[in-house]
């Protein structure tokens, strides 16, 4: 068992003052976690829109400094504190009570696990399709002299990490909360977070490659392949949706229905 | 209480508090489902099929009809066990196909054509949805992985080229280019300066198999055909494998 057992979580006593029926009562912050993270993937769209072609065309220049690399850092300082703050987070607030868990309250773990995995997967479609192939399109204009351009410092600088944050949250939140993924390690889970991690790590092969090997532009080759091996390994969402399926079918059986 | 009477005409459905969870899980896998397969499935084939997807003048008769459809059976043969094997729901292969589209159309304008200018024909994506649907049909109406691994793997192969046809043939239509005989396609990608793509890597009508004339396509596809058969039944295992729900003591 990782956890141990001295306390509930407040938002068990909290749950009845909402409107929403009980299975569904973080679906506010999900919307909400969907609408700030549709606003700063947009906000940094607009924002290449509005200084690409101006000042990122060229490393060298000094308003690449102020509009690019000081971008790059921005990000860094806020990963530096979302990080800590929310893998913290869920750590510290953990169910200490989970052999005491009552079957409703169980159901709506899984309703939220859902909700964490959905967010990573909308992170996941911003780095793995928009910008990811963003990238193709910027380099065909843009000169590629700094592993640092105008469209990496948003895709592997923030969209990646960002994805990991949000797979790694989805991965404590089971851990810290969901009786069956706190007694063992849930192995779909664990290689859809895991795999899509190692795509971040493959950043370090593509621009290594880029460098000492060819600056073009070229996606479908070889040095791109670290990438492709990464993705592949979210198709484990699908052994996620049978563990938790099987899981509520024997908690559904526990309860009474309700008109 | 809802419950369903024996004497009700037309019956009634189930529409009790358990079905209402259900139905609201099933909204959430849909929303997770749309995001997941356009976000891994769209890298997927930007980066093994990727230029010839990406560029009108990459779509060529031998390389395009052989590469797309091989590394495009990938993903719906993975998502359609999962999906027809533990849910009856013989949907996997558009599923997929209709994501993947979508995050490709919303990228070519966004990123190519209102970013960086390149006209919208440039960057046309192909379709793949006329496969998919066969795809799909040809699992739920076999139920069997052996015929839809050869029927359905060379149906989705076959039909990429035709079905593609219509959209894409008008840029194949001949002109003269600096005394060179060349496609309206060939002109774009002269027109539009693309530094990390010059000509020199463009992959179209290598080797010697653009000496069989007319036979170039049909010969591609085939071949396709052959390794898509191949490459559902092994991507089918490999959506088992991932979709696997053990648990274990330490990773």
């Amino acid at each position: 068992m990782a956890v141990t057992t001295s306390g509930h979580l407040p938002a068990q006593a909290e749950h009845g003052q909402s409107q929403l029926p009980w299975y569904i009562r973080d679906l506010y912050k999900y919307l909400l976690a969907f609408a700030g993270l549709t606003a700063i993937y947009i906000g940094l769209r607009l924002y290449q829109g509005a200084y690409g072609v101006l000042a990122g065309l060229d490393s060298t220049e000094p308003a690449f400094q102020t509009y690019w690399m000081r971008l790059f850092h921005v990000e860094l300082i806020f990963l530096a504190l979302v990080y800590p703050a929310l893998w913290g987070y869920l750590w510290l607030s953990r169910d200490h009570n989970l052999d005491e868990i009552a079957a409703k309250e169980e159901l709506t773990r899984y309703f939220t696990l859902t909700m964490w995995i959905s967010i990573y997967t909308f992170a996941v479609y911003w780095a793995g399709s928009y910008f990811a192939e963003q990238d193709n399109s910027w380099h065909q204009v843009a000169i590629r002299d700094t592993p640092f351009t105008a469209n990496h410092i948003i895709v592997f600088y923030f969209c990646f990490p960002m994805y990991i944050l949000l797979g790694g949250s989805a991965w404590l939140y089971a851990r810290t909360r969901l009786p069956l993924y706190a007694k063992q390690i849930s192995l779909p889970l664990t290689l859809a977070v895991l795999g899509p991690f190692m795509i971040l790590v493959s950043v370090g092969f593509n621009e290594w490659g880029h460098t000492f090997w060819f600056r073009e532009e070229f996606f479908a080759v070889p040095l791109h392949y670290g990438f492709v091996a990464g993705v592949w390994f979210s198709l484990a969402v699908g052994g996620i949706l049978l563990q938790a399926v099987n899981r509520m079918i024997e908690l559904l059986d526990k309860i009474e229905d309700m008109p | 209480m809802a419950t369903t009477n024996l004497f009700d005409f037309p019956p009634q459905p189930y529409t009790g508090e358990k079905a209402r969870l259900t139905r609201a899980f099933d909204y959430l896998i849909l929303v997770l489902a749309l995001f997941l397969f356009i976000g891994a499935f769209h890298l997927h084939m930007a980066l093994t099929v990727g230029d010839w997807d990406f560029w009108l003048d990459w779509k060529d008769r031998q390389w395009w009809p052989l590469v797309t459809p091989l590394m495009a059976i990938t993903f719906p043969a993975a998502v359609q066990s999962v999906m027809w094997t533990h849910f009856r729901l013989p949907l996997g292969a558009t599923l997929c196909v209709s994501c993947l589209l979508i995050g490709m159309w919303i990228t070519r304008i966004f990123a190519y054509h209102y970013w960086n200018y390149f006209p919208i024909n440039v960057v046309l994506p192909a379709t793949l949805m006329p496969s998919a649907l066969v795809l799909d049909m040809i699992l739920m109406l076999s139920n069997s992985l052996t015929v839809t691994s050869i029927l359905g793997g060379m149906s989705f192969a076959l039909l990429f080229y035709p079905s593609n046809w219509p959209i894409f043939a008008m840029f194949h239509t001949s002109v003269e280019y600096g005394n060179a005989q060349l496609t309206i396609a060939d002109v774009f990608g002269f027109q539009y300066i693309r530094t990390g793509m010059p000509e020199y890597l463009r992959l179209i009508e290598r080797g010697t198999l653009r000496t069989y004339g007319q036979y170039a396509t049909p010969l591609s596809a085939f071949c396709s055909a052959l390794l898509c058969t191949l490459m559902y039944p092994l991507w089918w295992h490999l959506g088992k494998w991932f979709a696997t729900i053990r648990y274990v003591k330490t990773i």
